[in-house]
């Protein structure tokens, strides 16, 4: 276990800049992501944590100890890589082995033939470590096979074990799971999830899927443009987005966001969908972001009720996803229905739902967030009433 | 399904050209060497084994042999090895990786018998470059070595009429021509190796560019070496145009230099025995075959990983 800090890491290739001035903390143990779209800097970021890559400026700190001049090799970090990078001419044995023998054997003892003669008892040892990670991974049944002759999730969890094999103080992973079919990256995500739990190390994930980078970590940092946008749990990152790209980049399907204005009260509107709360300091075009599970069916002869047509439909089973497009200003907003009311909709329909009080977000000009608050802290909304949607038509 | 015979279309060109220029050559080669046949003679008589026992039992052909194994010997390994080495040196410089490539390169482009010719200057005993050199060391430390000393009492070695050295020297040129196309090869080879392999073995504790080598670019490099050294085997088994520009007749001192492609060229061609001529081609091209089949079903194996 290892606590790994950055300090503003700068690092650009020729012209382009691709990260600017990182700093993050990790807390020993941690299961740490950072997830951004391809291009953000999230890979060099890691790279420059194990070392393969050096800043052009800035420390990277490894329990407290500066480890810019401390060459990969004796940073005691693993690494899984996308493609897994084994080596295709050992077995599985021998690539879990491979860390173990660099570091725990002399050059004669790694001699072939002879050096297995003289340190016989430390040969034994090494095996019993590479059979005891095997065991953990369940693929103590494949160390004689070469990593030509395995499946990906097989040849996964063998990069996992050589990297777990030697006891590294923490892992980093750079898209381990992207080369899995979908099936099974759900299913590793939670086995990964799990050996953290029983590892007890330091994990830095790179992924560029938010869904792993949610369900996985104990925080998240959602890069783009070279910078960390936003760093918090997953529930934060969620819920309380500080900016309109996380926002836009968390979540599946996409977060609507709908174009509108702050009216001479603060309240925030776009055509008919107008939200109680009023944002204070902040004026001009703003964008309402609202996530399909803000949104919810309802009957036509309700208040609040907004009115669209649906043009697609998705069923994931346990959610259906309608896509409709709003009867006032046609813009295109996806909600979240149960099976048992969306099943009946059929596309082309007309339907009418409303929105969920105190969820909606708001981002000014720049992306940021603008915070809102209810009138009803200065003054009493009129009787008690918190029409979120007046209907103005 | 009607049954179309479109396909004997597809394959009968390549069949017949396969057979009229390959195949059909090599079966006359391997009957003709059972004759005493002459060019210019109506007909042959059928000798049985009789070329094969001369090839297996005269002391001419044991030097053929030993010429032609000693100059492979030579060649492929230091080849394969200058090779590999320059791949590896020029894949690891950042700049003037092309110069060094050309330069390296040239051997193979110019035609080797008008290198042999130059060759041939630069190892003449008294105007040649490479002689009146070495005398130019005479008096300086190199003395101890007692080789040079010698060499400085008793004038240094004719290096291309003398026995004991013609036929190192012609297999230096070999090597000398032949290391920059395994070079090529290799470095073909070393750019198909992933990086992040090299990645993952600086991880796994790798240390030393050696330890990287061994445990990365070495197994990496196993097809691109198979390779290497069965072009370099059959190529260094066809040595012919250094022989015959330095010793047009006879196959140099002592027929030391008498490689095998020289020795089917002088009995055919020179001395129109097509038997014997023939009878030498079909134990080289056993010998060709005998490798290559052995390097495939043997190391092939071995470095194909998936």
């Amino acid at each position: 276990m290892a606590s790994i800090s950055l300090k503003a890491i700068e690092k650009s290739f020729g012209e382009t800049s691709v990260l600017e001035r990182i700093d993050l903390d990790i807390a020993p143990g941690e299961f740490l992501t950072l997830v951004g779209p391809s291009g953000c800097g999230k890979s060099t970021l890691l790279r420059i944590l194990a070392g393969l890559e050096a800043p052009d400026s800035g420390d990277v700190l490894i329990d407290g100890e500066r480890v810019n001049d401390v060459r990969p090799a004796d940073r005691n970090l693993a690494m899984v890589f996308q493609s897994y990078a084994l080596y295709p001419h050992l077995s599985v044995g021998q690539n879990m082995m491979t860390p173990l023998r660099l570091r725990d054997l002399s050059f004669t003892e790694r001699l072939p033939l002879i050096g297995q003669f003289l340190a016989r008892a430390k040969y034994r040892d090494l095996s019993s470590q590479v059979s005891d990670a095997a065991k953990v991974l369940k693929i103590d049944h494949l160390l004689a096979r070469k990593p030509g002759q395995l499946s990906g999730g097989q040849r996964q969890r063998v990069a996992l074990g050589r990297a777990m094999v030697r006891k590294p103080v923490g892992f980093l992973m750079d898209e381990p799971l992207s080369n899995l079919d979908a099936a099974l990256r759900i299913h590793m995500r939670s086995e990964l999830a799990e050996l953290h739990r029983s590892l007890q190390t330091t994990f830095v994930y790179v992924t560029h899927d938010q869904a792993e980078a949610l369900t996985m970590s104990d925080r998240m940092a959602v890069m783009m443009d070279g910078k960390i946008l936003q760093l918090g749990t997953p529930d934060e990152i969620y819920n309380n987005p500080r900016d309109i790209r996380v926002a836009e980049f968390v979540g599946a399907p996409k977060i609507n966001l709908l174009p509108g204005y702050l009216d001479a009260d603060g309240h925030a509107a776009c055509e008919d969908v107008v939200l109680t709360r009023v944002a204070k300091n902040c004026s001009g075009d703003i964008t309402i972001g609202l996530r399909p599970e803000h949104l919810a069916l309802c009957s036509v002869k309700d208040p609040e009720a907004l009115q669209g047509r649906v043009v697609h439909k998705e069923n994931l089973g346990a959610d259906i996803y309608l896509h409709v497009i709003l009867h006032q200003g046609g813009h295109r907003l996806v909600l979240r229905a149960a099976p048992i009311e969306g099943v009946p909709v059929s596309i082309g329909q007309n339907v009418a739902f409303k929105l969920q009080h105190g969820v909606a977000m708001v981002f000014d000009e720049a992306g940021k967030r603008v915070d809102l608050s209810h009138e009803a802290e200065k003054a009493p909304a009129k009787s008690g009433v918190k029409a979120t949607v007046p209907e103005v038509a | 399904m009607a049954r179309s015979k479109a396909h004997y279309w597809f394959v009968g060109p390549a069949l017949f050209l396969m057979v009229l220029i390959l195949l059909l050559p090599i079966g006359i080669a391997s009957l003709m060497s059972f004759t005493n046949y002459s060019l210019g003679n109506p007909g042959a008589e059928f000798v049985g084994l009789a070329n094969y026992e001369k090839i297996f039992t005269r002391s001419a052909y044991a030097k053929m042999f030993g010429a032609s194994f000693r100059y492979v010997f030579v060649v492929v390994p230091l080849s394969v090895g200058l090779g590999l080495g320059a791949a590896l040196l020029i894949n690891s410089i950042k700049r003037f990786g092309d110069v060094y490539k050309t330069i390296y390169f040239l051997p193979v482009m110019a035609a080797l018998i008008a290198m042999a010719t130059v060759w041939e200057f630069a190892f003449h005993p008294t105007i040649g470059i490479v002689n009146s050199t070495l005398e130019r060391g005479c008096g300086s430390f190199l003395e101890s070595w007692s080789w040079y000393a010698h060499g400085c009492k008793q004038g240094f070695p004719l290096w291309l009429t003398d026995r004991d050295y013609a036929i190192w020297t012609v297999a230096f040129i070999g090597v000398w021509q032949a290391f920059g196309f395994n070079m090529v090869l290799y470095l073909a080879g070393l750019t198909s190796v992933p990086r992040e392999l090299y990645h993952a073995a600086e991880m796994d504790g790798a240390k030393s560019a050696w330890e990287r080598f061994r445990l990365v670019t070495w197994p990496m490099l196993g097809p691109t070496t198979v390779f290497v050294v069965t072009i370099s085997v059959i190529r260094s088994f066809q040595v012919f145009d250094t022989v015959e520009a330095f010793y047009p007749q006879g196959g140099g001192p002592s027929k030391s230099v008498y490689v095998m492609m020289f020795a089917i060229y002088e009995k055919a061609i020179q001395q129109n025995l097509m038997g014997i001529g023939a009878a030498i081609t079909v134990v080289f091209l056993a010998f060709v075959m005998f490798l290559t089949l052995a390097q495939r079903w043997l190391v092939e194996r071995r470095v194909h990983y998936t």
